[in-house]
């Protein structure tokens, strides 16, 4: 049987997903369809450069923050210029602050509601009777005293936990603004840094509401915890839903104001000083750190996708990175974005997304990619409130109105959607504690009154053919820009963003990562299967980001 | 069929009023819809909770937030497209109109497929083609009590419709054309920004669903269908660096404190409230953090304000202009306030005060002393002058209590002097 979702809902963007159903109602085939294409590699050619922020950055309205700000890092990269001290660690302040914006709508308002008490009800009775007479082990930390008490919580609008979510990240955007001036779509990202203007005011503003979330952060990773460990020991199935392999992709996030200097040459070491470490694991395996290795495996695919192919129209123009290493036609250096519309085709072009793929491997990317990379590659040194334990990482949080304590996020055994979902949670503490910790930092440069206290480095735009490229992430990870500019006109300017790498198929019709968590998902629905229920919770764990995806 | 609304959070006891909210979204980036959650005023819980006593219940159906998925979702939007939803409804479009009814195969936006489009009606597509948003716009907008375009690309056509685009895309209003109005004759409402201030449209769609319902009068809305009370202003006027540009004081560079003008501020020109109102809570702005305007909420944004982080040309002549008679104002007021920031008592005992910061006055220079007096003389004209009955104000006898107590203080003001901002600095 044929079904079809178009579209998915509570994701960010268009996503539509056709699945092909065995008789007990299992996805044995799906495909994954971005359905809007607006353009913006495109409309970005023979653009002033200095329009290269604010006009890519709008391709996403939910990760526009980290497009701006890797915009930028893709400009500095080109004219030379690093920002000062002090304005890498407020731009850490704000990009950690987008993940406190982002992260608790995602848990709870996206993913929650597949896990909330009507629907728990409708679709498996007897784990709701479960869940009412299992006490929740967090209770300490949430105050919920069952897993019953969660579920309800986590009901759409009426929940406790649903109406606190859309709070928090009001909390979240207050402090964001302060520095951003708006959200989303902050107006303050420049090349050289950050034209906020940040007075002791702005930071104890900004800092106060950071305060907060060193609770509230806990409290979802506890909540989380709970969900995740319940439904396990309900069912193991349920680590089967959404399952995928080990395969990641990050490029970091939060540079090292000491270290960071915009250049490509020693991206390898200012990559590895991020606060989330950058890298690849193939099957389990760290495969590298190194921003350039990353960057030089990565090759984008139209075959599924509404775009003709751009390989054997012309020369490639960067055939080596400024290091040495070799890059493929199909790297997005050497990409140029040929859209063609036309009636989708489950089996054949169907996708406004392109398929990028690391060395040929389907990769996934997310929060889970960024801790779990992290915890892998055991690069981080003299951080003040998270270290690798070896088999996580441990993140010590201060006292605010709860104690101070220690919590660790554990790389998991199996890879699925729980663990994505507990991985956002956790991704909360962690962003939560690298924006507590800039902030402090930021006090001290305040303090120190230096030439790096400030904002803001001086540029001028090269007239010459050059190159550059941005290396960030946003809430669901991955963000590149690459970008190339001739007479201060940009020339190319390609996007990838974390939902491309997942969500469209190659030429090979290797399933993506997000088909494949599909595909993977039992029915474990006891009631109500037409509602696809554990389908839907395999999809919504990705926190699929269809506007940036397809741009 | 009266569309059902529980899932949408009141399960037992219905209100009597609803009012259907559908969102299509096409050709966006969400943002608009991220604007939308993180609008407090109302929020969107108060809509969709019924928190508000004046104000029926907003079933709100949305892709990004709704229960629903597939048909489940788009049958909704069928009935209120066919007339069967028993409820009224208002549409809101977010994201540019893409040209796709030219194209016979594909599409550039799409919410559900041929097949949910309701039957026989005005939106044509075979069954097994996505259904375009263009299809849904086609289909609802006019049985539809009012049509909302939240964001620049719905009101105008935004980053989509600029100068090298491919999809053709466009504004509502261009697509609807002049002479569209909703069932109850109203005409597209534009809530522009990119991405908007959540305030202004939730305050606008509480505005307009007020109306609907017949509690209060349609508020005023300019020539452009935006709400007249969001959008009547230039954003300079409220702008909390204005004070430095009638002053004739400019930033250098970003980061600077001053009037951004000269660092590429659009404001004095364009209408917005986000200074005013603030991002969310009244706290950020673009202005208020740093953030030159580039002109979000007009239409012409992008390209009539490219290339950013250039000083628009109108500056030139403006800020010349403030730079000379502002720079005399600048002084003239730095001159009055000389006798600022002083009690009558200090005037009296002839110091600067009792602050250990460092205040030092100094002696006035003849000119500045007949100018006090004069000053003081109109300021108190034809009232009570204050300056002279001060002068004959006894002293009190506790002032400087612990020197007359005879306790010693280590006098250092080292720690003080490096943190002193002085009143040559403002």
């Amino acid at each position: 049987m044929e079904v079809q979702f178009e579209p998915v809902s509570r994701v960010a963007g268009a996503l539509s997903l056709h699945a092909t159903l065995d008789p007990g109602g299992h996805a044995s085939d799906a495909t994954a369809m971005a359905t809007t294409f607006r353009g913006y590699e495109v409309l970005l050619r023979q653009r002033d450069v200095r329009d290269a922020i604010f006009i890519s950055s709008r391709a996403c309205g939910v990760c526009g923050g980290a497009h701006a700000l890797c915009s930028a890092l893709a400009l500095e990269m080109t004219f030379e210029v690093r920002p000062p001290h002090f304005g890498i660690a407020i731009r850490n302040v704000l990009a950690a602050i987008d993940n406190l914006v982002d992260h608790p709508v995602a848990l709870f308002l996206r993913a929650g509601p597949d896990y909330s008490e009507p629907v728990v009800r409708a679709t498996n009775p007897e784990l709701w009777a479960r869940a009412e007479r299992t006490p929740a082990p967090g209770v300490a930390i949430h105050g919920l005293k069952r897993i019953s008490d969660i579920m309800a919580g986590l009901t759409r609008f009426t929940g406790s936990l649903s109406r606190e979510a859309l709070v928090m990240s009001r909390t979240a955007r207050e402090a964001y603004v302060v520095i951003g001036g708006k959200y989303p779509h902050p107006q303050t990202i420049v090349p050289g840094g950050i034209s906020s203007t940040i007075d002791p005011s702005d930071l104890s503003l900004v800092l106060l509401r950071v305060t907060k979330f060193l609770d509230y952060s806990r409290k979802a990773a506890a909540i989380w915890d709970d969900l995740t460990e319940f439904f396990y020991e309900a069912d193991g199935r349920y680590h089967e839903v959404g399952a995928a392999p080990a395969n990641f992709l990050d490029l970091g996030l939060w540079d090292d104001p000491e270290v960071y200097d915009a250049t490509f040459e020693h991206s390898a070491t200012w990559g590895e000083a991020r606060w989330s470490t950058p890298g690849a694991i193939l099957d389990g395996q760290l495969q590298t750190t190194q921003l350039p290795l990353i960057d030089s495996g990565v090759e984008e695919f139209v075959d599924r996708s509404f775009y003709e192919d751009w390989v054997g129209q012309g020369e490639p123009v960067v055939t080596e990175d400024p290091n040495g290493n070799r890059l493929s036609a199909r790297h997005p250096w050497n990409k140029h974005t040929l859209p063609k519309p036309g009636h989708p085709e489950r089996h054949g072009k169907c996708t406004w997304s392109t398929a990028p793929r690391w060395k040929g491997a389907a990769m996934e990317t997310g929060p889970g990619a960024r801790l779990w990379i992290t915890a892998a590659a055991e690069k981080l040194v003299n951080r003040g409130f998270m270290e690798p334990s070896g088999r996580g990482l441990r993140f010590g949080m201060p006292q605010a109105a709860l104690p101070e304590s220690e919590i660790e996020w554990h790389i998991p055994e199996t890879w699925n959607a729980f663990e994505r979902n507990r991985a956002r949670a956790y991704s909360l503490v962690q962003s939560t504690l690298v924006a507590y910790e800039n902030i402090l930092f930021a006090f001290d440069l305040a303090r120190i009154g230096d030439a790096e206290s400030g904002v803001f480095s001086h540029y001028s735009i090269p007239k010459e053919h050059v190159i550059g490229v941005g290396f960030w992430g946003g809430a669901r990870g991955y963000i590149s820009h690459h970008v190339e500019v001739k007479g201060r006109v940009i020339e190319n300017y390609q996007i990838v963003s974390p939902t491309t790498f997942v969500a469209a198929r190659d030429g090979s019709g290797t399933p993506a990562p997000l088909e494949r968590a599909v595909m993977a998902t039992p029915v474990l629905s006891t009631q109500g299967r037409e509602r696809h229920i554990d389908v839907m919770r395999a999809i919504r764990s990705f926190d699929p980001c269809m506007s940036c995806s397809t741009h | 069929m009266a569309y059902d609304v529980r899932g949408y959070g009141a399960l037992d006891d219905q209100p009597a009023g609803i009012v259907h909210v559908f969102w299509l979204s096409g050709m966006s980036c969400d943002g608009c819809s991220v604007a939308m959650l993180g609008a407090a005023n109302p929020s969107l819980e108060d809509l969709v909770l019924d928190r508000v006593p004046d104000l029926p219940l907003f079933a709100i159906h949305h892709p990004m937030i709704s229960e629903e998925s597939g048909q489940e979702l788009t049958a909704a939007y069928a009935a209120a497209a066919d007339g069967s939803l028993g409820a009224p409804d208002l549409l809101v479009r977010e994201g540019s109109i893409a040209d796709d009814q030219a194209l016979t195969a594909g599409h550039l936006a799409t919410l559900g497929t041929g097949a949910d489009l309701p039957r026989g009606g005005r939106a044509s597509r075979s069954d097994t083609q996505p259904a375009r948003v263009t299809d849904w716009v086609i289909a609802m907008a006019p049985r539809a009590a009012a049509t909302i375009a939240i964001g620049t690309c719905a009101t105008w056509g935004g980053i989509p419709a600029a100068a090298g685009n491919v999809t053709g895309s466009m504004g509502l209003m261009d697509f609807l054309g002049a002479g569209y109005r909703s069932a109850r004759g109203i005409a597209v409402i534009n809530v522009p920004g990119c991405a908007p201030q959540g305030d202004n449209f939730t305050e606008t769609l509480i505005a307009v669903v007020r109306y609907l319902t017949g509690s209060r009068d349609l508020p005023p809305f300019d020539e452009l269908g935006r709400p007249g009370w969001l959008f009547d202003q230039t954003v300079h006027r409220h702008c909390p660096k204005a004070g430095y540009y009638e002053e004739g004081v400019f930033s250098e560079e970003p980061g600077d404190n001053q009037c951004l003008v000269e660092i590429g501020c659009w404001g004095p020109v364009v209408q917005c409230n986000i200074v005013e109102r603030g991002a969310i809570n009244h706290m950020g702005g673009c202005m208020v953090a740093g953030g030159a305007c580039i002109g979000c909420t007009m239409p012409g944004f992008p390209d009539k304000y490219s290339p950013f982080y250039k000083a628009p040309p109108g500056s030139a002549i403006s800020g010349g202009v403030s730079k000379v008679t502002g720079g005399g104002i600048r002084r003239l007021r730095r001159m009055s306030m000389r006798n600022a920031n002083s009690e009558p008592i200090w005037d009296r005992a002839g110091e600067a005060g009792p602050t250990g910061w460092g205040l030092a006055h100094g002696t006035r220079n003849p000119l500045e002393t007949v100018n006090a007096h004069f000053y003081k003389k109109l300021q108190y004209h034809g009232s009570v002058h204050h300056g002279e009955r001060n002068k004959k104000q006894p002293q009190p006898k506790s002032m400087d209590i612990l020197r007359q107590k005879g306790i010693d203080l280590d006098a250092s003001t080292d720690v003080l002097q490096e943190h002193l901002i002085r009143r040559e600095e403002l």
